[in-house]
């Protein structure tokens, strides 16, 4: 929460960023290049050692981050993300979104660059301390062999070796999440919305006693009605705000974005765009992003952790004419 | 026992319910298992008196009593036969069958997929293609082997040969059509295909003497039960069923899928290692004693799951006890179908596993497609 002053309001790295690196060789040169502490525009700008000392209290660093996939490359990404802090991560499909989390998760190893987790490099982690300190919630839900619910949900706390505990998280973790009734029945009798629910819990029950960890979760709410919509999203946030852990979530609604985070990463062509507040300023950044029009309006809604004085807005996307669609996502 | 009484004690009941059940489980289950291997012993080529049972309390009480007479100690030409080569048989089976149910619900896990079976997935056939080679191949190089090293040979070049099918069924279905049981299986009729050819080979090159030893590994059979070689199949058996129910939780979190598994903190590279060792292990000495025996290690974990349910915690002992009381069954009527004659027993699991591998197929495809 703290970082939002520490952090430039509304960073726009677009104009710095070498051009399109889509099919290209990632260039070395550019990677190595820290490119946050260099274009800041504000006069708060850190000096090296601030970021260093920055860079051993932030819970997440990434340290000019690339990576290198198949026809693809991905970043530099230099982010930085403080304990219990909120970030959607927003960016049309095949922007990029996921393959961050990824970066985030240590489920990709950074090719150049660096990822730092709680001040050591994410590489060294142990698996079991690191399932311990931050949970990830993945975009497919499959389980194979039709596991029982229960069993599903117990899994988030295999790494610990005891633990006297666990059925009463369990049964906690899937109330929490909307899928107490559900404890009973087998996963791949489940709809996909509540298996997205049972997934979630997993996630819950894995951080359940931990403090100040870290929640990764791609597109959490893509299956769900409205309604269940709200509820998730409060039952993540009252989650991760009753333990100080942080939450990263890749989203497509623009309005769930605005409505319950701190900020936002706008990613685009495998770069990172933006780093902006969910304010209203932010609305021409997300136009651009997407090709759309935004219209705004004000939300009533606030939210729990919000500081004070911040305005929530809502947004109505519109397709805008065509040409200009054409001529944004050229630019 | 019951869940009867106070809302106090009805959590504890609940919980104690579940051992309470398994342990009675276990105890009809072992029960019945005696049962089956005393009617298992009385059928066969000799006839056995029920006399014969107590052959062996006879002998100690005479050995402890050295001055009666040697005549009435004797024992008997039926006793014979049923201490020195059914009970062994049948323990043999039994151990065996423990064997190809471990390692079918192991590959099962660490595939994330009923359908995977050491046999199907070309694993025992490579077994069973080192063990050729090493007969024909090894035996016209003379390699200069102590005596005692002998034994240890077979299965050993059976276990390599396990294991380079593994990992190459690891490697080559993960790059032809990742996550897809079709890629497997595919992968799986072309190593089978592979393993056959030079089975073949050897069969080709073989002289007369190694012809008839390599026809029991393709057949699979059970007749080379001996008390010494029971023992170490025991010992090996129990072992291996020690150390991998250790494995148990972990393959658990492996049917998260890998991504998830390793996000719960799950070492999955050491993790697949692992089992794929102890598949390859098991595997190899099963198939250097007693050939290719198909379709236990799909029809027994199939069972155990439709009985006590995918947690690979109950699934791996459960599965072992079922191939167990299988192969038993196998091998008791491939001995008395065609009494003096006996069929060998992969014939009769092939016979009866192949219709059940196609239902199992067609039940899966029914229920989700065959990409998952």
């Amino acid at each position: 929460m703290s970082t939002v002053v520490q952090m430039p309001l509304r960073t726009d790295y677009a104009e710095r960023l070498p051009p399109d690196c889509l099919m290209s060789e990632c260039g070395t040169q550019q990677s190595v290049e820290p490119l946050v502490e260099s274009s800041v525009e504000s006069s708060v700008e850190p000096s090296v050692e601030a970021s260093l000392e920055l860079r051993t209290d932030a819970l997440v660093n990434l340290n000019a981050a690339t990576l290198r996939l198949p026809g693809h490359c991905f970043g530099p990404f230099s982010l930085r993300l403080q304990a219990g802090e909120r970030v959607a991560i927003l960016g049309p499909s095949g922007a990029g979104k996921s393959t961050l989390l990824k970066l985030m998760s240590a489920e990709y190893a950074a090719h150049s660059g660096e990822v730092f987790f709680e001040g050591q490099v994410l590489r060294a982690w142990q698996a079991a301390d690191l399932a311990r300190r931050r949970a990830v919630l993945p975009q497919s839900h499959a389980v194979a062999f039709d596991l029982p619910v229960s069993l599903v949900v117990s899994l988030g706390r295999v790494a610990r070796l005891h633990d006297p505990d666990q059925a009463l998280i369990v049964t906690k973790a899937l109330q929490l999440a909307q899928a107490g009734h559900l404890a009973a029945r087998r996963f791949d009798t489940l709809s996909g919305g509540e298996q997205a629910r049972v997934q979630l819990a997993r996630i819950f029950a894995q951080l359940w006693e931990e403090e100040g960890a870290l929640l990764l979760v791609d597109e959490p709410l893509a299956s769900l009605d409205p309604g269940l919509q709200f509820d998730l999203m409060d039952a993540m946030q009252t989650f991760s705000q009753a333990r100080g852990h942080a939450l990263v979530a890749v989203l497509h609604d623009i309005n769930q974005a605005l409505s319950s985070f701190d900020r936002l990463w706008l990613i685009n062509q495998g770069r990172m765009q933006a780093d902006i507040a969910p304010d209203a300023d932010a609305v021409p950044t997300l136009e651009a992003l997407y090709g759309i029009g935004l219209r705004t309006v004000l939300s009533t809604e606030s939210h729990p952790g919000d500081q004070g004085g911040r305005r929530r807005i809502a947004v109505v996307p519109y397709r805008r004419a065509r040409s200009a669609v054409v001529a944004t996502s050229s630019a | 026992m019951s869940a009867i009484g106070s809302g106090q004690a009805a959590p504890t009941a609940a919980m104690f319910s579940l051992p309470n059940g398994a342990v009675a489980l276990w105890c009809g289950m072992a029960v019945a298992l005696c049962a089956g291997v005393l009617v298992a012993a009385q059928f066969g080529a000799v006839s056995v008196q029920p006399g014969d049972w107590w052959a062996p309390w006879n002998a100690l009480h005479h050995w402890l009593n050295v001055d009666s007479s040697q005549a009435a100690s004797r024992p008997s030409g039926s006793a014979h036969v049923l201490w020195h080569i059914r009970i062994p048989r049948i323990v043999f089976a039994l151990g065996i069958g423990a064997a190809l149910g471990l390692t079918g619900a192991l590959t099962q896990g660490l595939f994330r997929n009923p359908l995977a079976d050491p046999g199907l997935l070309g694993v025992t056939s490579g077994a069973a293609c080192a063990a050729a080679l090493s007969i024909v191949v090894l035996a016209s190089l003379q390699l200069p082997l102590p005596m005692q090293w002998r034994p240890y040979l077979l299965p050993l070049s059976a276990f390599t040969g396990a294991l380079l099918v593994c990992f190459v069924l690891d490697r080559v279905s993960r790059w032809l059509v990742p996550g897809s049981i079709a890629g497997l299986l595919l992968t799986g009729v072309a190593l089978n295909a592979v393993a056959a050819s030079v089975i073949g080979l050897c069969t080709y090159l073989a002289t007369d003497e190694q012809l008839r030893s390599l026809s029991f590994w393709t057949l699979g059979s059970l007749a080379g039960a001996t008390w010494p070689l029971v023992e170490a199949l025991l010992v090996l058996t129990a072992w291996a069923g020690w150390r991998t129910s250790l494995l148990a939780r972990q393959l658990n979190a492996l049917a998260l899928g890998e991504a998830a598994a390793a996000h719960v903190g799950i070492h999955v590279n050491r993790l697949r290692t692992r089992v794929t060792v102890w598949v390859a292990f098991v595997c190899g000495f099963a198939v250097a004693w007693c050939g290719m025996i198909g379709f236990v290690g799909l029809i027994a974990p199939h069972l155990a799951r439709t009985w006590v349910g995918p947690d690979q915690r109950r699934l791996l002992p459960w599965s072992a006890f079922i191939g167990a009381c299988l192969l038993l069954l196998a091998d008791t009527i491939a001995r008395t179908l065609v009494i003096p004659a006996e069929v060998p027993v992969g014939i009769f699991t092939a016979l009866l596993g192949g219709p059940f591998f196609l239902v199992m197929l067609r039940a899966m495809v029914r229920q989700r497609g065959l990409q998952t």
